[in-house]
């Protein structure tokens, strides 16, 4: 029996319910996006306490399905203003699962604003809320050494948490989910979600699974017959099976580079001069000189294996990754080409709970303003502590890059739906400018990778210069990652399975033997299409409309080098990408 | 001719010996020299491959020109 978790935010009370079974199949970002719809008015204020904010664990979440342990957060956006899915990798979305939790959804917010509290679920499943007023201002890697302290040293748990920046209020704000380690590196980055934690007055989420197991099958030996295809299918392509886990997400650097796609200096070229110097082939380099972890999960069961650590000269650890999209972020994005420094800025903001994309997106803003300059790692280290030290930029820098680039007259914004696009140019990378576009998430890579087809050629070939294509593959591939979202997989599966059709099927079976349900192919596409009518729906209402969905114009205007492109898929074929939505609503009974 | 050849991510330890250079280094091919010609060249494992001239993506049977720059990567992702 799957359970949520209801957290009275504003009454302190905690009941616990069965998922409606008009939910039964949702999981992860449909059971996040559903909530939101159903529980939210569009109108509310996001840090209100109308607002609420879901935590989901995949349909997978708790079992052995290979990198079936990804978070999903929900709630409306302060940043975008839309509904939003953080999705985050990390030890949580398991340990829920194996209590029996499909969600945790915190409701309503404090009467008194100073009131602090520590949410903490044990693994017999009783939740209780406390008061941590003494916590306030710490930094995520503080408040996880306070967790410790406090936790019986035999116990198993992770946690979730809320660093200062989401206290404050900030839309670039992310919530940091504890990795197998402990360290709370991995992040529901996107969308300003821990603003959102910290309008609820919630500092920290401990959940321990200590003595649960794995969940149980409705069918143990189809589901384990499935997971195996599955794993071997990932074992097996060479990108999940030895790219990402040789390299990490960072050997991107080099290939976006060289096809002119990496965003460098605030998106006004394609290629950076430093790529070499922060690519993944020499970040592995730099790693296992100094002793650090080259190829681990990020949570358990994931065999893909594309996490690492990084650590300073001295051996010690300073950050995981960091990420493709961090290097880009305040490397190529900021022109930086030292990863000391990268890592330095990722750990700032890791401790903060700031989204890096967002955050390294507003500090290229920043420098394009004239005020520092390109290149200035030191300096964009001193830049980004203003945001609580104060001097320039100062907390303008934790709301954003449309933000930043308002208070300091920077007219070269890349934000959709006010938030940062991530580091692929949509000019010479048209497919994913086709999602940054039309995402119901705002500029968000992941949405719809329509990179994989574009540049890395995996799932077909539609050439990244052109616009032909770009929103048939944006549509599939925004329906297949919802889906994929929704079942607690990480889209990295993505790979393998656009390539090898049996890896799409181990998961319906998969699907199938774990919930007992009867699921066809068809099933698993529809269960994205759903996902995606609750979030366009919602963002309707919320007053969204098509001239939301587009790119800023200088991306039509100004030519990108080296290939001198600008952004060519048209508005009228852009705005045909959702069409599917009113029919889907009305099988749905949510027209 | 001389072609500019870079080489990545697992690929990297393919360069000829007899050619100094890092990552990218400059090979004298004779004239109609293609892509394959530089697979088989520098007897790259076969795989499939995510081939550039000039930063666009290109076939292997392509024909390269002098001062092009041809970058190869195994199948490589991430995000």
């Amino acid at each position: 029996m799957s359970n949520m978790l209801r957290v009275n935010m504003s009454d302190l009370s905690i009941t616990r319910e069965s998922l409606p079974e008009k939910w039964a199949r949702y999981g992860g970002r449909a059971l996040t996006s559903a909530i939101v719809f159903d529980e939210v008015p569009p109108d509310a204020d996001p840090l209100g306490p109308d607002n609420v904010l879901v935590f989901a664990s995949g349909t997978f979440g708790g079992t052995t399905a290979p990198n079936g342990g990804r978070l999903s957060v929900g709630a409306k956006s302060p940043l975008t203003g839309g509904i939003k899915e953080s999705n985050s990798g990390g030890q949580a979305a398991h340990a829920l699962s194996r209590i029996g939790i499909s969600a945790v959804v915190l409701t309503g917010a404090p009467d008194d604003p100073s009131a602090l509290h520590l949410l903490t679920i044990e693994a017999d499943g009783t939740a209780v809320l406390s008061r941590v007023d003494d916590w306030k201002g710490l930094g995520n890697y503080e408040v996880t050494d306070a967790i410790k302290a406090i936790r019986p040293t035999d116990d198993r748990y992770s946690t979730i948490t809320n660093g200062p920046a989401g206290e404050a209020g900030m839309r670039a704000a992310g919530i940091a989910v504890s990795d197998m380690k402990g360290y709370p590196n991995r992040f529901a980055g996107r969308g300003g979600l821990g603003a959102v934690m910290g309008s609820k007055g919630l500092k920290a989420i401990v959940i321990s699974d200590k003595g649960l197991g794995y969940r149980e099958h409705a069918d143990k030996d189809a589901f384990n017959a499935a997971m195996r295809r599955f794993s071997t299918a990932l074992k097996e392509h060479p990108v999940s099976g030895q790219g990402l886990p040789t390299y990490g997400t960072n050997v991107l650097t080099n290939i976006l580079s060289e096809a002119g796609g990496l965003p460098t200096r605030n998106f006004s070229t394609g290629s950076f001069e430093g790529a070499e110097a922060t690519s993944g082939e020499r970040q592995r380099e730099i790693t296992l000189e100094r002793g650090g972890d080259v190829k681990h999960g990020c949570h358990t069961g994931c065999v893909i294996q594309c996490s690492r650590y990084w650590v300073d000269k001295d051996g010690h650890y300073k950050t995981k990754g960091p990420e493709y999209e961090t290097v880009w972020s305040f490397g190529a994005n900021c022109g930086v080409d030292d990863l000391d420094d990268i890592a330095e800025l990722d750990r700032t903001c890791g401790d903060y709970g700031l989204d890096t994309i967002e955050t390294g997106a507003a500090m290229a803003v920043f420098m394009d303003s004239g005020k520092l300059a390109f290149g200035d790692g030191k300096g964009a280290l001193t830049a980004l502590k203003s945001v609580f030290a104060g001097g320039e930029p100062g907390r303008v820098l934790g709301d954003g890059a449309e933000a930043t680039g308002k208070a300091f007259g920077v007219t070269r914004i890349p934000v959709v739906k006010h938030q940062a696009m991530p580091a692929y140019d949509p000019r010479s990378v048209m497919g994913i400018g086709v999602t940054y576009a039309t995402s119901t998430m705002g500029a968000d890579h992941t949405a719809g990778y329509a990179v994989a087809t574009n540049i890395l050629k995996v799932g077909g070939d539609v050439d990244p210069l052109k616009p032909e294509g770009q929103v048939d593959l944006s549509r599939n591939l925004q329906i297949a990652t919802a889906m994929l979202d929704s079942l607690g997989l990480c889209i990295f599966v993505a790979f393998p399975v656009l390539d090898i059709p049996d890896a799409f099927t181990a998961i319906h079976d998969m699907a199938q033997a774990h919930t007992g349900q009867k699921w066809d192919v068809g099933d698993l596409m529809q269960l994205g299409k759903e996902t995606l009518t609750f979030e366009r729906l919602f963002n309707e209402r919320a007053g969204m409309g098509a001239a939301d969905d587009r790119l800023p114009e200088f991306f039509r205007t100004d030519e990108l080098p080296p290939h001198n492109v600008v952004f060519q898929v048209t508005d009228a074929e852009m705005d045909t990408l959702y069409d599917f939505v009113p029919e889907t609503a009305r099988t749905m009974g949510i027209a | 001719m001389n072609v500019d050849i870079a080489l990545f991510a697992s690929l990297s330890g393919y360069h000829s010996p007899s050619v100094p250079g890092g990552r990218t280094r400059t090979y004298d091919l004779r004239e109609g020299a293609t892509i394959a010609d530089v697979i088989e060249m520098l007897a790259l494992p076969d795989q499939p491959r995510i081939v550039f001239v000039d930063g666009r993506h290109a076939p292997e049977t392509m024909s390269l020109h002098e001062g092009e720059r041809l970058a190869i990567f195994p199948p490589v992702a991430g995000g």
